[in-house]
């Protein structure tokens, strides 16, 4: 990365931060209630839309489900972010909630899921996911930690019965197609991170089907990047990540 | 029955008028008699007129006329009228008759025979048929021909196989080995097929100017009462392995209306393709447009053929032949994407298993930041779109994402229209929201070569959800065969139209540019067309437009199955077209792929720098390889007609393939090289258009002064030759005051006369 696009990021990280901080005074330190999140998705229309998969699991104590984790502010922060760095022209204000068996989610090649910990499949969400990812579609799975990794795993197994789960290296294309991150160096939010992905037919070659952050929340860092009060450098690695990710899944 | 006619009325036949002058060979007696019809006019006259208490005056004057004529008619004779004629010296002339020895005279529609045994009876034998009346007045010298004469010495001689017929060329022949002899005139029996690729007429000019007239003798009936024709059909000279050819045939027919057929293509014995036929009526040609993928490298003969059927009298033209270069090797396409988007990582996806293309993408992320994917080496492209012309011409096909024309140099842009233009590639741009009117391509010299026009004023995108259907040019396209099977295509198509969401377009690309072609069509909301994918030849290369955003719909849609190979078979379909006959640097241009055993064959070749300017100046040599093993390296000249066109001829002693290797130098280095294919074997030609040409046997007759015969009405034909007035000649009068018809005209007269007497009471 470049010394003149590291302060392109902190800069607009900061405009983000002053701007946006009445809005987090409201939604800090209280958590919603499933019954408030309400998505509205809108209409297809060939631009880049963020996608959050809602899964099955049950809503936690603080009343959110875990899907749900930093809807909507990180989808719209780091959407912001993405059109500020790259040519892409994304919706800003909106973006879509699907179930994994939803049909219309095929139409968006690139999916995120929050909190994969918890994440339940029926046979028909099972079905849906395994096309959708057989077909050429991309996930990103975020937010979880320690114990988390078992029930990721197992549904990862499920989708893709022979898929292996490998730690990515730092030299994997994800990790270069617009930053160049080390992935060495960077924090995890719940502690050292590390990056997983399943290949197609198993193949380093071949397409990165889903890339997993362990021990990571890139979300938590896309929704409170414009708070303050998590640390800069902490957001400007998840925006990489995200932006990375999103312009791998558009070219590979 | 004209000529009989003709005969039975004036006593000789039509030549010795045509030929002759009209004398009076009168003598004394011939004034006195004059001088007693004037008389017996003038007594006709008077007598006559002293009728007219009886008659009207109209019928006095028919009456008066009709006596007079009779009158006239009579001293007319007895002035004793000769036509005067040049007729041949017997014995003293030679004449030259030409027997087509091609295999078409083996056609069976000569009375129920074939015309060579036509030939064989009338021609077999010095004391028989038509030989023998002309020889009873000609020293007559046989020729045989098929695509050269040469001296007839016995019947046996006669083989009907010759592989074509080339009538000029045995025309030419006969007419130079006869120079310097009396010739009276040249016979020609034949079927007329001609299937020589030069013209006559540098052939009869000749035998024109030397006032040689050739009367012709056609075999065979003009049409063939129950027989069906592969008429034409129209291959690539070169294909990539695995592309999807849609080829148009033209079945030619008669006698088979309404019947169903089965036209098959056969790729060394291997049926790769098929397609039924329902003919139309007699005499009208049926198109049958047939399917099917080359899978095999090298030089393919495809065998084009409908099975005989049940009373054909021609099975051989039932099978055409033609040759396809299959290549077997990576063709390169650079496609450069404006922004980030699914949409470039699924045109990848679909071509990535295609083991004959090599898509290098230039993907700008940012601005002045690009991603290279699939490039051979660590500098290709490190410096973003190419700069120089041969850097861009190395691809042979390019594609234009969503990219704005302000990311190019002037320079750059013009370069683009020379890769279509010059270099012959394939251009292909794809819809988006920076791309054609909205990417500020209008009054660029990319505009030029798209086959849509561009609006300078539609600069913001507007969506627009299309239902794609294939138009009627477009089916007849490999690029729209997107399923196993044509009538599986067509569903599929129907499928795709009720996706739900379905495909999208930013562009307004309404307007087609006058020679263009609409492969795809969409309709969007308001029930307006518009072109979704369209094509245009340009220059020496084409242009494609493609105005989706979004064509991974039909790849990602929930309800298109996970094994289904449309949007692959898609896009691997238009990219090979992009690249289809994009040239080398050194390409072959052989006019045909086949020469008979024997004939020389003649290599031409296109020789250009890498910047694909001609090159008149190089070193060219071709290494051909025959069919005994052996290479002969053959330089290759420049032919002086038109720029970078270099040409050799070698001679095919031998039946078999020709490879020639074709390399091309300058300066010592290098420019490129290339093979062409070459195959000596004996053609079918001969059986196709077989009906006896009667047009191109009349043509012969009447441009050198000589006559047409049907096979069944050569009865004077002998004596026709004799007035030729060429060759030795003797002048011979012959009178006419004893025709039949002076006799008829007489009685008529006389009869007409009484008639008419009798009807006003005169008699």
């Amino acid at each position: 990365m470049t010394p003149a696009r590291r302060s392109i990021l902190a800069l607009v990280a900061l405009v983000l931060a002053v701007g946006a901080t009445a809005t987090w005074a409201q939604d800090f330190g209280r958590r919603r209630r499933a019954a408030d999140i309400s998505p509205q998705n809108i209409p297809y229309d060939g631009r880049f839309t963020f996608v959050r998969l809602r899964h099955g699991g049950a809503a936690l104590g603080r009343g959110e489900p875990p899907w749900a984790h930093d809807y909507p502010r990180a989808e719209r922060n780091f959407s912001r972010i993405l059109e500020e760095l790259t040519l892409i022209k994304p919706h800003l204000q909106d973006s879509n909630v699907f179930t994994l068996d939803d049909p219309e989610l095929f139409a968006y090649p690139l999916a995120y899921m929050s909190e994969p910990g918890f994440w339940q499949m029926n046979e028909a969400e099972l079905a849906g996911l395994q096309q959708y990812m057989s077909k050429g579609g991309f996930l990103i799975f975020d937010d979880f930690r320690g114990e988390h990794w078992s029930n990721f795993a197992e549904q990862v197994r499920r989708i893709i019965p022979n898929g292996q789960l490998v730690q990515l290296e730092a030299s994997h294309p994800v990790f270069h197609s617009f930053f160049d991150i080390n992935i060495a160096e960077t924090q995890g939010y719940y502690g050292p991170a590390s990056f997983h992905g399943v290949f197609e037919d198993n193949d380093p070659a071949k397409r990165l089907m889903l890339v997993a952050n362990y021990n990571h929340d890139l979300g938590e860092l896309w929704e409170f990047s414009d708070t303050g009060f998590v640390p800069v450098d902490l957001s400007n690695d998840a925006y990489k990540y995200g932006v990375n990710y999103v312009v791998y899944a558009m070219t590979h | 029955m004209l000529d009989s006619l003709f005969q039975l009325l004036f006593e000789y036949r039509p030549v010795v008028f045509s030929q002759g002058e009209l004398r009076f060979a009168a003598w004394t007696g011939s004034y006195v008699a004059a001088l007693v019809a004037l008389a017996a006019i003038v007594a006709a006259v008077a007598t006559y007129r002293t009728s007219g208490a009886r008659t009207r005056t109209r019928d006095r004057v028919i009456l008066t006329t009709l006596r007079v004529a009779l009158i006239a008619l009579v001293a007319l004779c007895l002035f004793r009228p000769v036509l005067v004629v040049k007729a041949a010296v017997p014995q003293q002339n030679v004449l030259a008759v030409l027997l087509d020895d091609s295999r078409s005279m083996q056609i069976a529609d000569h009375e129920n025979g074939p015309r060579s045994a036509y030939v064989r009876q009338e021609f077999g034998a010095a004391d028989r048929g038509l030989l023998k009346a002309l020889s009873d007045k000609f020293m007559v010298r046989t020729f045989r021909f098929s695509s050269a004469a040469s001296r007839l010495d016995a019947e046996d001689d006669m083989t009907f196989a010759g592989a074509q017929t080339r009538l000029g060329a045995a025309l030419e022949g006969a007419r130079q080995e006869l120079a310097g002899l009396p010739l009276a005139g040249l016979v020609v029996v034949s079927d007329g097929a001609d299937t020589a690729a030069d013209s006559l007429g540098s052939s009869l000019l000749a035998l024109k100017s030397q006032g040689v007239p050739v009367f012709t003798v056609g075999v065979g009936q003009e049409t063939l009462a129950r027989d069906i024709q592969i008429g034409r059909v129209s291959t690539p000279r070169i294909a990539l392995k695995g592309t999807t050819l849609m080829i148009d045939v033209i079945i030619n027919q008669t006698g088979f209306a309404g019947q169903d057929i089965t036209l098959d293509v056969e790729d060394e014995g291997r049926i790769v393709g098929s397609q039924a036929v329902k003919l139309p009526s007699d005499g009208s040609a049926a198109t049958a447009r047939v399917r099917f993928s080359v899978s095999d490298s090298g030089p393919r003969v495809f065998k084009f053929r409908v099975a005989p059927q049940p009373g054909e009298l021609v099975a051989e033209n039932n099978t055409r032949e033609a040759m396809v270069d299959v290549r077997d090797r990576r063709e390169k396409i650079l496609y450069f994407e404006g922004e980030p988007r699914f949409e470039m990582k699924f045109i990848r996806r679909a071509v990535q298993e295609d083991p004959n293309l090599q898509l290098v993408v230039l993907q700008r992320t940012a601005d002045n930041k690009y991603l290279r994917l699939a490039v051979d080496g660590p500098d290709d492209l490190v410096a973003g779109f190419p700069r120089t012309r041969e850097e861009l011409f190395a691809y042979r096909g390019l594609i234009l994402g969503s990219i704005e024309a302000g990311a190019f140099t002037g320079d750059q842009l013009r370069m683009i229209a020379e890769f279509v233009d010059r270099r012959g590639g394939g251009l292909l741009m794809l819809g988006g929201a920076r791309s054609f009117s909205e990417g500020g391509y209008a009054g660029t010299a990319v505009s030029e070569v798209l086959p849509v026009t561009l609006d300078a004023s539609a600069r913001e995108p507007q969506l627009a959800r299309l239902t794609v259907r294939p138009t009627r040019a477009g089916a007849a396209q490999g690029v729209t065969q997107i399923a196993a099977t044509e009538s599986a295509s067509a569903q599929k198509w129907t499928q795709l139209a009720a996706l739900s969401p379905s495909v999208t377009t930013l562009n307004r690309t309404d307007g087609i540019k006058p020679g263009a072609t609409v492969l795809l069509t969409g309709t969007d909301e308001t029930r307006r067309e518009r072109p979704v994918l369209a094509f245009q030849r340009y220059g020496r290369g084409k242009a494609f437009a493609f105005t989706l955003q979004d064509s991974l719909l039909w790849q990602m849609h929930a309800s298109i199955a996970v094994e289904d190979l449309t949007h692959e078979y898609f896009w691997r379909q238009l990219m090979r077209w992009l690249v289809d006959g994009v040239p080398d640097a050194v390409e072959p241009q052989s006019l045909t792929d086949r020469v008979e055993p024997g004939e020389p064959i003649t290599l031409r070749a296109h020789v250009v720098d890498s910047d694909f300017v001609e090159l008149n100046d190089a070193t060219v040599i071709a290494h051909v390889g025959r069919p005994d093993g052996s290479i002969a390296d053959i330089p290759m000249q420049w032919s002086g007609e038109r720029s970078g066109e270099y040409f050799a001829t070698v001679p095919s002693a031998v039946a078999g393939s020709y490879e020639a290797r074709i390399d091309a130098a300058r300066g010592g280095k290098i420019v490129g090289s290339t093979v062409a294919h070459v195959r000596a074997a004996p053609g079918d030609a001969e059986f196709f258009d077989a009906t006896m040409h009667a047009a191109t046997l009349r043509r012969i007759a009447d441009q050198t002064g000589g006559k047409f015969y049907a096979a069944n009405a050569t009865h004077g034909l002998a004596e026709d030759l004799r007035y030729t007035g060429h060759g030795v000649t003797t002048v011979e009068e012959r009178d006419l005051w004893h025709l039949p018809i002076v006799f008829l005209l007489m009685v008529g007269l006389l009869c007409a006369e009484w008639a008419y007497r009798r009807k006003v009471g005169l008699s």
